[in-house]
């Protein structure tokens, strides 16, 4: 079942444009989406989340239209854009509360668990937490209320090596319970020790969606978006 | 919507937005333009505002389990219900100088707009230029609180100018008087109408430049 399905999405900027982005997630799997700086991964993300307008496409999780369900999905998908950027003066513990009530499912131990794993006081502010640790409460919002599929930006960016393969754990974990997951990066590595998928994206356009194997062959995932990069930056240089 | 608007008022609005609903109490000032009282609570939820966007409030709010339509609902009943609060605390202190307080010399000769049912139909309008001017201005970007406000505060000296010469004009010295007579109940059930519809219609445009948003 596809839980996740994005057609023809389209978005124009001045300087930069999303052309006709396709791609789709099955139930239970982890899908990698990579590409440069500025290739387009943070745009697609929040134009699915309808954080930004996007002017063509459609958009649907679970068989259910982005723009007429947007509540009832939201219910069933966390998203995670990379740090906590909001109301960092505020306790955590205020800002988990309050989270808490607009969720149907959102469980107050899964989210005690996740901020103990990560080592998480709640009596702290955002703004007294690395970096790393602002991914990772960002990651407890996202992951206590049972989402069903996990929309991350760069989550892996920022995190120490520890916590980096700790969280890839965590994905596996959650993909063995079920849960989708959908993560932009160009850590290419975080994506070999866990996705199932990927979909790349070059210049606002998705140059490839499918599994890992078919996209690497013998290389590594790296070697190739190496390669093919590389190629891109010298056709470019040739104009 | 009853969980946006307890965030609206537990997290969104500062201690400073409620404080400054005492300047309701602006109603029992005599020889003063009382209607700053109205700019004043006003100013209270243009504070929420600017903090709001130094919190990130719109990001932190779209990426909850609503629409961005209710983002926006919820922004407006929010400032609605401070503005309400506003208003009963103006209408108490209306009733309470009207009715005990009418005799004391200073009230009689108040040269400024008295308190009077008058008063409080001008305090709902400098609400609804409030919802429609600065409120619908900050959702064209979600971002830009200046520009708005500062078309509000000079909408804002407009309505009180008018609302202070009209009773000095000949034949309209009714406006002023220490009691209710039908004029006032007609001019008031207006102003609501005004407060209701200008909100509503403002709050609809919104909705609709908000989605067309990128953040």
């Amino acid at each position: 079942m596809k839980i996740l399905k994005i057609d023809g999405l389209c978005k124009n900027y001045p300087s930069f444009r999303l052309q006709d982005v396709s791609f789709s997630i099955d139930s239970g799997t982890i899908m990698g989406f990579i590409g440069r700086n500025g290739a387009g991964k943070t745009t697609t993300l929040k134009a699915i989340m309808n954080m930004v307008h996007a002017e063509k496409g459609k958009i649907e999780f679970f068989g259910l239209d982005m723009k007429e369900h947007e509540h009832e999905i939201k219910q069933r998908v966390g998203y995670a854009g990379g740090i906590i950027d909001y109301y960092k003066k505020k306790k955590i513990s205020k800002l988990l509360e309050i989270t808490a009530r607009f969720y149907d499912n959102w469980d107050a131990d899964v989210c005690q668990r996740y901020m103990k794993l990560f080592s998480l006081d709640e009596n702290k502010t955002p703004s007294q937490l690395s970096e790393g640790m602002k991914v990772k409460l960002s990651l407890v919002m996202a992951l206590s209320h049972r989402a069903e599929l996990l929309i991350l930006d760069e989550p892996t960016s920022g995190l120490d090596p520890i916590s980096r393969d700790e969280l890839l754990e965590i994905f596996l974990y959650l993909k063995s319970k079920g849960v989708s997951i959908l993560f932009s990066t160009h850590i290419t590595s975080d994506l070999d020790k866990c996705a199932d998928d990927i979909s790349y994206i070059r210049g606002g356009r998705i140059i490839y969606t499918g599994s890992i194997a078919g996209f690497t062959g013998s290389e590594t995932l790296e070697e190739v978006m190496l390669r093919q990069e590389k190629e891109a930056f010298r056709e470019k240089l040739d104009i | 919507m009853k969980n946006l608007i307890y965030k609206e008022l537990r997290l969104a609005t500062p201690l400073l937005t409620f404080l400054f609903l005492a300047f309701s109490l602006m109603t029992f000032i005599p020889g003063y333009p009382i209607l700053c009282g109205a700019f004043f609570m006003s100013f209270g939820i243009f504070q929420a505002y600017q903090l709001g966007r130094e919190d990130n409030d719109i990001l932190y709010s779209v990426l909850l389990p609503v629409s961005k339509r209710d983002v926006v609902k919820g922004k407006y009943l929010s400032a609605v219900i401070l503005q309400l609060a506003g208003f009963a605390l103006c209408a108490l202190f209306t009733l309470i100088r009207m009715r005990f307080m009418a005799d004391a010399t200073v009230y009689e000769n108040n040269f400024m707009m008295n308190a009077n049912l008058i008063y409080l139909a001008f305090v709902l309008l400098i609400f609804a230029a409030f919802n429609h001017i600065f409120i619908g201005g900050f959702f064209k970007s979600a971002y830009a609180v200046g520009k708005p406000f500062v078309i509000f505060v000079v909408m804002n000296f407009l309505i009180i100018g008018i609302a202070e010469t009209l009773h000095h004009l000949p034949g309209m010295g009714w406006m002023n008087a220490q009691d209710f007579s039908l004029r006032h109940i007609i001019i008031f059930i207006g102003a609501v109408l005004v407060y209701s519809t200008l909100t509503t219609f403002s709050c609809i445009i919104s909705q609709n430049r908000f989605e067309k948003i990128d953040l």
